[in-house]
């Protein structure tokens, strides 16, 4: 294990019987410690790299960026998934330059070696000069990620070879993306097009953002407005008097172990599956209500409810987030630096909806999700102000506190205006950076 | 007799009067030049072919009706529109117009673009190619549609797309 140049440090500070807690602000601005997090957060826990609808054909391969690895996934052409380091075993050219496609090898621009899409190496495009077992022990083949695994469909990679199981890993989690995936009457499929961008500010800005029920008054008060407007409603039936009147009264943000956290909220903005806003129209009406009918023929009222009325927002330690909220949605937060990170993010959808109801879902999507959206921008704006605050100020800490008890941080619950899912995902990095025991593979069931 | 076909001069006119209102931050009378039935659209920037991509089916980045398009621009005016507070300097040079025989009545024209935008030190561009469908009226036009395909991989630099290009 390496050694944590942290270890000695409280950068992280619990204190329940004053209902406080702190991270100091060197954790979003000293490159050492970001180091150290690639060492020993990155370097051990599961990471995604993709869905696989997104390779649906034998040969079909991507390029992604994982931790500051480049892979390749790529479906063989006996069709299982495989993920490995783009880099050719002779002089470490990117073997492949294409950010997907289909292909049954991967050759090397540089000496021409060849390898096929299960990373075995065919050709060294010499018929001379090398020893004929050259490649006996599979040693110059393309490397393969140590570990690859999936949970319905989403493909996750470790690089320490001895990680927990991904199901043990993901903990309560599962159960949200159980239900986030179970609306969908078959199969649930990543929609063609990516948004990607940059944001200046430390990854974990993005993080905590991505399920903050706190910030929605003050940060989106434009989008909520927006909403009003769009819906022509106003005084106690408009969304701003949702959000200062009822949000906190009902949902909760909690941790579901090895520190991952959910926004469980109720906000009424309509959802493909299936709640129905007047802004739709009342052709849309029928449809959205028989598709909540026969969700609840499927699952009973209960679980119907907590599929089609719940907005959640999934932060997948350390670095991934599923919502399903205005859109449903993958965005993979990238570290680059200390101060500065890269967001990927895809829109998922049933494979059965129908034609009109995918429209909707998008365009629900685009309006306030992305770079151009009515929503997302004005939050890459609090996080740069927040990376630019800290970076020029003498103060240590941020508050991290809203709704503190004495539970364990890593499953406590608080309202949705609190702040405890965020607690479960700094205590689980608290653990890590100092070294500690920090993955628990007691089976944990949330919904 | 069909009214005789628009010249080169007025459509550039148009055009950089649509860049003048955009960087003076005009945006409800930018809002205004659009027809009723308007598209403002932005493709993702993995697009196959970002021309004929569709937003009811692939993901955009930006993808407007008239409405959104009005709110878009309302939304921006507001000191909440947090993006965009205090509003970005921009400059959007528009070059190498090129005019489509007409289609039912409306124009089909191309032009580059490249939009500077500078907010608090930091300068970044979005460059591409604008296709718009204009709709003569009276002496002037309104934009039936705009699609705008930028040269660019990813927002890595821009971050955000908070202007109109």
């Amino acid at each position: 294990m390496p050694l944590s140049p942290v270890a000695d440090r409280r950068l992280v500070q619990m204190d329940p019987a004053h209902g406080r807690f702190r991270v100091h602000r060197d954790s979003f601005r000293s490159e050492e410690i970001f180091q150290a997090e690639m060492q020993l957060i990155f370097a051990k826990c599961w990471l995604y790299l993709g869905h696989e609808t997104e390779l649906p054909g034998k040969g079909d391969f991507l390029t992604r960026r994982v931790a500051d690895r480049d892979l390749i996934f790529v479906r063989s052409r006996d069709g299982v998934l495989g993920a490995f380091f783009n880099t050719c075993t002779h002089r470490g050219a990117q073997v492949c330059r294409d950010k997907r496609g289909t292909s049954k090898s991967f050759t090397c621009p540089y000496h021409g070696w060849v390898y096929n899409t299960e990373g075995k190496l065919m050709s060294m495009n010499a018929n001379r000069g090398f020893p004929a077992d050259v490649n006996a022990d599979g040693g110059l083949n393309l490397r393969r990620v140590p570990r690859l695994e999936q949970y319905r469909g989403f493909y996750f990679v470790n690089y320490d070879a001895n990680a927990i199981s991904l199901a043990d890993y993901l903990a309560g989690a599962k159960d949200f993306l159980d239900l986030m995936c179970d609306q969908a009457e078959g199969d649930i499929a990543v929609v063609p097009g990516e948004h990607a961008y940059g944001i200046n500010a430390n990854y974990k800005f993005l993080c905590e953002n991505s399920y903050d029920g706190y910030h929605l008054l003050p940060t989106h008060i434009s989008y909520l407005e927006f909403l009003d407007e769009q819906s022509k409603l106003s005084g106690k039936e408009s969304a701003v008097a949702f959000l200062v009147n009822e949000y906190g009264k009902k949902g909760r943000g909690r941790g579901l172990g090895n520190g991952h956290g959910c926004l469980e909220s109720w906000v009424a903005s309509g959802r493909p599956v299936a709640q129905w806003i007047p802004a739709w129209g009342p052709e849309l009406k029928k449809e959205i209500d028989a598709t909540r009918a026969r969700l609840e023929q499927r699952f009973g009222p209960e679980r119907a409810g907590l599929i089609a009325d719940v907005q959640k927002n999934l932060v997948i330690f350390p670095n991934l987030v599923i919502n399903d909220n205005v859109g449903f949605t993958v965005r993979v937060i990238e570290p680059v630096s200390a101060t500065s990170m890269r967001v990927n993010a895809w829109a998922l959808a049933p494979v059965n909806e129908s034609p009109r109801i995918r429209a909707l879902r998008l365009d629900n999507f685009v309006s306030f999700l992305g770079p151009a959206g009515f929503g997302s921008a004005d939050d890459v704006e609090m996080l740069e102000l927040c990376q630019r605050g800290l970076l020029h100020a003498p103060v240590e800490w941020n508050e991290i506190s809203k709704g503190m008890t004495d539970a364990d941080p890593r499953t406590a619950s608080a309202g949705p205006d609190d702040e405890a899912q965020m607690r479960a995902y700094w205590a689980q990095w608290d653990l890590l950076m100092r070294g500690q025991p920090a993955f628990s593979t007691a089976a944990a069931r949330v919904a | 007799m069909s009214a005789p076909a628009p010249s080169r001069a007025a459509i550039e006119e148009f055009l950089y009067h649509e860049a003048e209102l955009l960087d003076q931050w005009k945006l409800p009378e930018w809002s205004e030049l659009f027809t009723d039935d308007a598209r403002y659209d932005i493709a993702s920037l993995d697009a196959a072919d970002p021309l004929t991509a569709d937003p009811a089916t692939t993901l955009f980045v930006l993808s407007d009706d008239k409405p959104r398009i009005m709110a878009r621009a309302k939304r921006l005016m507001k000191k909440t529109a947090h993006a965009e507070y205090p509003h970005s300097k921009t400059r959007h040079i528009t070059s190498n117009v090129r005019i489509g025989p007409a289609a039912g009545g409306d124009l089909p024209v191309r032009a580059n673009f490249v939009v500077y935008r500078t907010k608090g030190d930091r300068t970044v561009h979005y460059m591409g190619e604008a296709h718009y469908l204009l709709a003569p009226e009276g002496e002037g036009f309104r934009i039936r549609r705009k699609r705008c395909n930028l040269d660019l991989n990813t927002l890595a630099e821009q971050g955000r797309l908070t202007i109109i290009l």
